[in-house]
């Protein structure tokens, strides 16, 4: 029981996480990025239409991660190009890709692909007591796990992880030790749009095996939020992912489990913790401490 | 940061905006393959070719005029609120609350209380993201954002669930307004109040910017907030005022697109307004009366996607995708042009 929670939860946070980390290495680079939220519609969309077209999932994947990275360009274009504010450069990448994957995705409604298997279809003799969660899981849940670990790893032990905190921390002092924060900039964000892309991907194709017009319903602006919750920290993203993921899980169960309320008062659930914790960590104070220094002149806006 | 808003340089590039958006727009329709210069006229006709046309361009023009008014007045403090949507949806409940409460209650009080409990429901939805950065220094983009899905829930558990009219044989809306409670439109067309009171309350708020101490007071803690708590400003109430007032906007927006469009609250009774909003505020540059043109021409481009819809069989997503694509040109033309001017000294 509890474990078939653990699942469902790991299950429903495992897209989520993939966009955080994503998320998580573009801000610790000074730069916001909204438009995640499009990217991951792309994602969603050109993936699960890969999969359907050709009958392969992972495909799908990979098909998602790139549409993902490829619209990002355009964020980095504005943001680091034109030197653009980045709030509104994320919102109209939103715009755009929302747009292209409701136009575009219009004869992908209804389309079937055929599912990544679970894992405990691969390992027949696993003991009964993992069974259950074995038997609800995907890889595309423990990739996102190590995803998250090899992240902060890169980030906090390898030298270009230190070069791209400089960058976030002060751009001038990463100038001073000849590194060029705008080329590690645009590849942050090429990088949170390819993740964004593949979580979008992961949600469509493996999570929910559907495509539908705005299926992400804000998940990649929750991703934004949670980043902050999770300060700007790769390991804290799993934490954080997963208690977003339980509370997602617990408004299916409570549905399923026949409670006498609306489904649509259900899902506000989700939001209204997810705005929880972002003011929780907030008040807190601590944001001034973990975030990149370069990103507080976006971010704080007075 | 308050430079730019006020910079000419901002005016001088429109028109090499407008000619790159027109080559986007038309690169675009290739690409779905429509002919380019076609459809574009084809637009500008849908948008402004005949009286009905210009009406039905009124029509889009007053939600998202009050949408943008949502997001420019907290901006002049400088807060960065995306949440009109979630604030026309909260509006819309507040206000259809008070219809079917008092349905047989004469236009004369039912309307006028209508329309405020709209836009008490708008203030109390930006009041939230308000106090949150006022008190808790929360930031109030997330939130707003966040907070837009849940207002759209909020009217679908309201319209499956208790508010639900079973003669509409499972389609989940309210059930009709009463003729007292109904904004009817100008000349026969379906152009609304919603506009009148959209111009009203930007020249009102563009005059009290200007020209107010009030005006005045936001431009000191947008500037620096430090300096403006030493004179005795704060800021934490300053934040929830204008979020409040904004989001009466946005409500305001709301109740009026139930009361004088849709007739009764159901799903669906915004297409995006709140970001088209967010779109109008950022090209006018915060300035409330600025936002009246651009309201309108952007009421152009999404009426006009309406009837491409129709007549052309083009999807509706267009209008969305056309507005990306000009808050991308503009941001980015905007943004190289600062550039230059700054690399000119």
């Amino acid at each position: 029981m509890l474990g078939s929670w653990i699942a469902a939860a790991l299950r429903s946070a495992t897209p989520l996480l993939v966009v955080m980390v994503g998320e998580t290495l573009t801000q610790r680079t000074g730069v916001i990025n909204l438009g995640i939220e499009g990217e991951m519609l792309m994602g969603a969309c050109c993936g699960f239409a890969a999969a359907v077209i050709t009958g392969n999932p992972l495909l799908g994947l990979l098909a998602g991660a790139a549409a993902g990275a490829a619209l990002s360009t355009v964020h980095a274009g504005l943001v680091l190009g034109a030197r653009a504010n980045q709030i509104s450069c994320g919102l109209a990448v939103w715009m755009i890709g929302l747009g292209l994957t409701s136009y575009f995705g219009r004869t992908y409604v209804g389309g079937q692909v055929s599912p990544i298997l679970p894992i405990g279809a691969y390992l027949p003799n696993a003991p009964a007591f993992v069974r259950g969660a074995l038997d609800q899981i995907t890889a595309t849940a423990p990739f996102a796990i190590v995803l998250a670990i090899a992240a902060g790893v890169w980030l906090y032990r390898t030298r270009t992880g230190l070069n791209w905190r400089t960058v976030g921390e002060s751009a001038e002092v990463a100038r001073a030790l000849g590194i060029r924060p705008t080329w590690v900039r645009f590849q942050s964000i090429v990088l949170g749009g390819l993740l964004a892309g593949l979580g979008g991907a992961i949600l469509s194709v493996d999570y929910t095996q559907t495509w539908a017009q705005d299926i992400t319903k804000g998940k990649g602006l929750v991703a934004v939020g949670l980043v902050i919750v999770a300060r700007w920290n790769p390991y804290l993203a799993i934490p954080v992912a997963l208690l977003f993921g339980l509370s997602e899980t617990s408004v299916l169960k409570l549905q399923a489990g026949g409670m006498a309320i609306s489904p649509s008062l259900l899902a506000t659930l989700p939001y209204l913790f997810a705005i929880g914790v972002v003011v929780f960590a907030q008040a807190q104070g601590r944001r001034n401490a973990a975030m990149p220094a370069d990103l507080t002149a976006i971010f704080r806006t007075r | 940061m308050r430079r730019d808003l006020v910079d000419p340089i901002r005016f001088a590039p429109i028109l090499v905006m407008a000619i790159v958006f027109l080559l986007v727009a038309m690169a675009f329709f290739v690409s779905i393959g429509k002919p380019p210069v076609r459809t574009l006229l084809d637009m500008v006709l849908f948008a402004a070719g005949d009286a009905y046309s210009l009406s039905e361009t009124l029509v889009k023009t007053a939600p998202i005029l009050l949408c943008a008014l949502a997001t420019i007045v907290p901006a002049r403090l400088g807060l960065v609120s995306v949440g009109a949507e979630g604030q026309l949806f909260v509006g819309a409940i507040f206000g259809t609350a008070v219809v079917l409460a008092f349905p047989n209650t004469p236009a004369a009080i039912l309307l006028p209380s209508m329309l405020l409990a709209g836009m008490i429901g708008g203030a109390l939805w930006g009041f939230i993201p308000g106090i949150l950065r006022g008190r808790l220094d929360a930031n109030e983009t997330i939130v707003t954002l966040l907070l837009n899905y849940v207002g759209v829930l909020l009217v679908n558990a309201l319209v499956f669930g208790p508010w639900k009219d079973p003669r509409n044989l499972g389609w989940p809306a309210t059930v009709s307004f009463p003729l007292a409670a109904t904004l009817s439109g100008f000349f026969g067309t379906r152009a609304h109040l919603g506009l009148v009171f959209g111009i009203l309350a930007a020249i009102g708020f563009g005059v009290l910017f200007a020209i107010s101490r009030w005006g005045r007071e936001l431009a000191v803690l947008k500037g620096n907030a430090k300096v403006g708590q030493m004179i005795g400003l704060s800021f934490g109430r300053q934040a929830m005022l204008v979020m409040s007032l904004g989001g009466a906007l946005g409500g305001l927006a709301g109740i009026c697109e139930v009361a004088a469009i849709q007739g009764r609250l159901q799903p669906g009774i915004s297409v995006g307004y709140g970001l088209t909003g967010f779109l109008v505020a950022w090209l006018s540059g915060h300035n409330p009366v600025v936002a009246i043109v651009v309201s309108v021409l952007i009421g152009g481009l999404i009426a006009a996607g309406d009837s491409l819809q129709l007549y052309a069989k083009v999807p509706a997503a267009s209008a969305i995708i056309l507005q990306g694509l000009l808050f991308a040109t503009a941001l980015a033309v905007g943004g190289l042009a600062q550039r230059w001017k700054a690399a000119r000294g």
